[in-house]
C-alpha cells in the first residue's frame, strides 16, 4: 500500500467521523449552518479523495450525498429525521469501505450493488421534504469556500478595515476569444480589486495547449459595492457568479479553521513509532540500572575522585532516562473523545433497532489517557451501551406506566479520580433485581446454591460478571454476541482496571469503570518455540520444571508426567502453534500452566527472560488472530508474539 | 508585431491581442526555459494571459502596466 493510499486510509477515517458528528448534531438541531457546511465539506474532501484512488462506488455515493447536502445547504430540503438516516446510512457503508480497504486492500464484493442502493436511496431523499421557503440561510458556494481559505490572509485584512467585499467567479466560454470577448479586459474594467487568482478550467498540460479555447477561472474580489462590480461584467453575465462575502462567516470565523490551524503545530506520527521510542526507553532504564550496579561495584576499587565523578555522570544519566520516559508516556496521552465519539451513533441506531428513544449523554470526552486505555475501551463500553439500550432502558409504554419520561436516559461520562480515570454508564432504565441474578446464578448452576443464598444484594449483583451468566437466552440480537459482563471484566482488567455494578430495581443502572491514565506493563516470559521467540504472560504460568524425557509417558494419545506425585498432561508447544517439533533433549522444559480443566505442561524448547512490557491489542491483518494475546516490540525491533494460553489450551 | 524573440529571451511589447497568443505558446513550446519581458507590454489580451499561466515560464523584470505589475506578475510568478 502506497503513502497516499495510507493517508488517505487515515484521514477517511477522520473526515467519516466528522461528517457523522455533524449529521448527528444536524438531527438535534437541523438549522446549524455551520455543521451543515462541516458536513457538507467533509463529504466535499472525501469524495475528491475517492476518485483519486479510482474507488467508483464510494465516488457514487459521496456524489449523491454531496448532492443532497447541497440542496439541503440551498434551503431546497430540511435535515429531517429520514434525511439524515439516509445520509447516516450511506456514510456508515463509507466508513465500512475504508475500512475494509485498510484489511483487505479494496472495496468489498458487494460494494458496487450496496452502492447502487444507497444511490437509489439519496437520490430518492431529494424528493422527501416540501422546500421550507427559507432564503435566509445563505449558501456558501464551493467556490467561495476555497477562495476564503487560500486568500484568508488578504481577506481579513480587507475585512478588517471594515470593507464590505464581494466575490466574483468568472468562467469565460470556451469560444469566447472567436466571439471577439477579451475576458482580461472584462477583469481589468472591475473596479477596486483585492484579490485575483486564475486557475484552468481544465487540466491541460503545458505541450498541449489550445490556444484558441479559453481554459480559464477567473476569481476575483473587490471591494466595491456589489452594483459597480455588476455593472463591470454585464456583458458577461451569463458567464458570473457573484457572491457577497459574508460577514459573519467571515474568512476565518466560521470556516474550516481546522484546515488551516493543522499546518502549524502538531504533527501525525505512527503510534508504532512512538511505542518503538518508548521500547528504546525502556532498554535505556535497563542500562541504566547496569550502569548504577557498575559503578557501584566499582567503587572501592578505582580512584576515590574517578568514582566519584563517575556516580556524578551516572545520577545524570538516570535523570535524563526517567525525564525521558515520561516526556514518550506524555506522547500517548490521547483524549477519550477518539473513542466515545464513535458512541452516539451506536447507541442511537441500537435504540432505533429496538424501536426505543434514548437520550444519550457524553461528557468528560476531553479527558486523556494512555492510546491504549482509550482503544482498549472501546468493547467494553460498546457492550455496556449495547445493555443499556437493550436490557436496561424499557419500551416507551413501561416507561410511561413507571411514571418515568418516555425517553430513556443514558449517560456516559468520564471524570479524572486521582492518577485514573472513573468512566460510568448509567442509565434511568428498569434496573437490576438481585432475585432475579440469584435465579438465573442457579438455573445455571454458577456457585452453589447455599452461597448464591448468603450473599446480599451488592454482593448478588457480582453474579453478573461470572462466565456463563450471560447466555443467548438472556440476551437480545443486539447484545448478544456471545460476550458477557464477565467479557467486559476481563477487558477491564487487561487494561488495568476495575468494573463495579449498582443498580436498583426501577431506577436503573450504573456501571463504573475505573482504569489507570498510563498504560500498565505486562511482565512476560519469553520462551523459545521451533527457533522462535514467544511472550506467554507471568500470571498464567505457576511455575517452570525441567522433565527428565525418560519421565515422560504415552497417556491414549497424548503425553503426561509427573509432578510431585500428581500426574499432568504434557502439550508440546510447537505442536500447538503449528510449528515443526524438534528431538526431545534428555531434560526438558516445561511451564506449568493452569488451564480451565486443570494443570497442564506445556513444553517448550528453552527459557528465555523475563520483562515487562506495553502489550499491543492485535490489528491489521492479524486482528482477531486466535491464541495470541497481542505483541510487544522488542529492543532490537524485533515483534514479540505473546501467547493468549486459555485460549490455547484445550 | 508585439511578440519579438531577442536572443533567449521573448519580448512582448505594446498591447497584445489574441492573434499574439499563438507565436508566444510556439516560441515558448520551441525551446524550453525561454524567459517572457513583460516591461514594455501593455494589455494583455486573456489568450496570452493563459498561455502564460499554463506554459509558466520565468518572467524576466517588471511590467510598465500597472495591472500587470500588480495583479498578473504575483499570479505568474507565484505559480512557479
Amino acid at each position: 500500500m502506497n503513502d497516499l493510499m495510507e493517508q488517505f486510509l487515515i484521514e477517511g477515517s477522520e473526515l467519516v467521523q466528522v461528517a457523522i458528528d455533524d449529521l448527528m448534531a444536524l438531527e438535534r438541531d437541523p438549522a446549524d449552518v455551520a455543521r451543515l457546511d462541516s458536513a457538507f465539506r467533509a463529504v466535499h474532501t472525501l469524495k475528491g479523495s475517492a476518485g483519486l484512488f479510482d474507488l467508483v462506488p464510494m465516488g457514487r455515493v459521496l456524489h449523491a450525498m454531496e448532492n443532497l447536502l447541497e440542496q439541503i445547504r440551498a434551503g431546497a430540503l430540511t435535515a429531517s429525521g429520514r434525511v439524515i438516516d439516509t445520509l447516516l446510512e450511506a456514510i456508515a457503508a463509507i466508513e465500512g469501505w475504508i475500512e475494509a480497504i485498510g484489511t483487505d486492500g479494496g472495496l468489498p464484493a458487494e460494494a458496487p450493488s450496496h452502492a447502487a442502493t444507497l444511490d437509489t436511496a439519496l437520490r430518492a431523499s431529494l424528493h422527501l421534504d416540501a422546500p421550507p421557503a427559507d432564503t435566509s440561510a445563505a449558501r456558501v458556494p464551493d467556490w467561495l469556500v476555497e477562495l476564503l481559505l487560500t486568500e484568508a490572509t488578504t481577506l481579513s485584512a480587507a475585512a478588517a478595515a471594515g470593507d464590505t467585499l464581494t466575490a466574483l467567479r468568472y468562467v469565460p466560454a470556451p469560444d469566447c476569444f472567436f466571439l471577439g470577448d477579451d475576458p482580461m479586459a472584462v477583469v481589468r474594467s472591475v473596479p477596486e480589486p483585492v484579490v485575483l487568482a486564475m486557475t484552468q478550467r481544465e487540466a491541460s498540460p503545458a505541450s498541449a495547449l489550445d490556444v484558441f479555447a479559453c481554459n480559464l477561472i477567473i476569481t476575483l474580489v473587490s471591494r466595491a459595492p456589489a452594483e459597480a462590480i455588476r455593472r463591470a461584467v454585464r456583458f458577461v453575465a451569463d458567464q458570473v457568479e457573484i457572491a457577497e462575502i459574508p460577514r459573519a462567516t467571515g474568512p476565518g470565523a466560521n470556516l474550516p479553521t481546522s484546515a488551516v490551524q493543522l499546518g502549524g503545530r502538531s504533527m501525525r506520527v505512527d503510534a508504532a513509532r512512538v511505542d518503538g521510542l518508548l521500547d528504546l526507553v525502556g532498554e535505556l532504564v535497563v542500562a541504566k540500572n547496569r550502569l548504577a550496579h557498575l559503578v557501584h561495584a566499582a567503587g572501592p576499587s578505582i580512584d576515590p575522585q574517578l568514582a566519584h565523578a563517575l556516580a556524578d555522570s551516572q545520577n545524570g544519566i538516570e535523570r535524563l532516562a526517567d525525564a525521558m520516559h515520561s516526556t514518550v508516556m506524555h506522547i500517548r496521552m490521547v483524549p477519550l473523545a477518539k473513542t466515545l465519539r464513535r458512541f452516539p451513533r451506536l447507541v442511537r441506531d441500537a435504540a432505533a433497532q429496538l424501536g426505543k428513544t434514548v437520550h444519550f449523554v457524553i461528557s468528560g470526552e476531553a479527558e486523556q489517557a494512555d492510546k491504549s486505555i482509550v482503544d482498549g475501551l472501546f468493547e467494553p463500553l460498546l457492550h455496556l451501551l449495547r445493555n443499556a439500550v437493550g436490557h436496561g432502558i424499557e419500551d416507551g409504554t413501561h416507561r410511561l406506566a413507571a411514571g418515568k419520561q418516555e425517553a430513556g436516559r443514558i449517560t456516559l461520562s468520564a471524570r479524572r479520580l486521582g492518577e485514573g480515570l472513573v468512566v460510568e454508564v448509567r442509565d434511568d432504565g428498569a434496573g437490576i433485581d438481585p432475585a432475579i441474578l440469584r435465579r438465573v446464578a442457579k438455573e445455571r448452576h454458577l456457585l452453589p446454591d447455599a452461597s448464591i443464598d448468603a450473599l446480599d444484594d451488592t454482593s448478588a449483583m457480582e453474579l453478573v460478571f461470572l462466565p456463563g451468566f450471560s447466555t443467548a437466552a438472556a440476551v437480545t440480537s443486539l447484545s448478544g454476541r456471545g460476550v458477557g459482563m464477565d467479557a467486559v471484566r476481563a477487558a477491564v482488567e487487561a487494561l488495568g482496571g476495575k468494573v463495579m455494578l449498582d443498580s436498583r430495581p426501577g431506577a436503573g443502572s450504573t456501571i463504573r469503570i475505573s482504569v489507570p491514565q498510563g498504560a500498565v506493563a505486562t511482565d512476560l516470559l519469553t520462551v523459545q518455540v521451533a527457533g522462535e521467540l514467544f511472550g506467554i504472560p507471568v500470571e498464567m504460568v505457576s511455575e517452570a520444571a525441567h522433565v527428565p524425557a525418560d519421565r515422560i509417558l504415552p497417556l491414549r494419545d497424548g503425553e503426561a508426567f509427573v509432578l510431585r506425585n500428581r500426574t499432568l498432561p504434557l502439550l508440546r508447544l510447537s505442536v500447538m502453534l503449528g510449528l515443526p517439533a524438534p528431538p526431545r533433549p534428555e531434560r526438558t522444559r516445561v511451564l506449568i500452566a493452569t488451564s480451565p480443566s486443570g494443570r497442564v505442561g506445556l513444553e517448550v524448547d528453552a527459557f528465555a527472560e523475563r520483562m515487562a512490557v506495553l502489550l499491543r491489542p492485535l490489528d491489521g491483518l492479524v486482528a482477531g488472530m486466535p491464541g495470541i494475546l497481542g505483541t510487544a516490540l522488542l529492543g532490537d525491533g524485533r515483534v514479540l508474539m505473546v501467547l493468549d494460553l486459555p485460549e490455547l489450551l484445550p | 508585431m508585439s511578440v519579438r524573440l531577442d536572443n533567449a529571451i521573448i519580448r512582448l511589447e505594446g498591447e497584445c491581442r489574441v492573434e499574439d497568443a499563438e507565436p508566444l505558446y510556439a516560441m515558448l513550446q520551441d525551446s524550453v526555459g525561454r524567459g517572457v519581458d513583460l516591461s514594455a507590454a501593455g494589455h494583455l489580451h486573456a489568450a496570452v494571459v493563459q498561455v502564460l499561466v499554463v506554459v509558466q515560464p520565468e518572467v524576466e523584470g517588471t511590467a510598465a502596466d500597472p495591472f500587470t505589475a500588480q495583479w498578473l506578475l504575483p499570479l505568474l510568478n507565484s505559480a512557479r
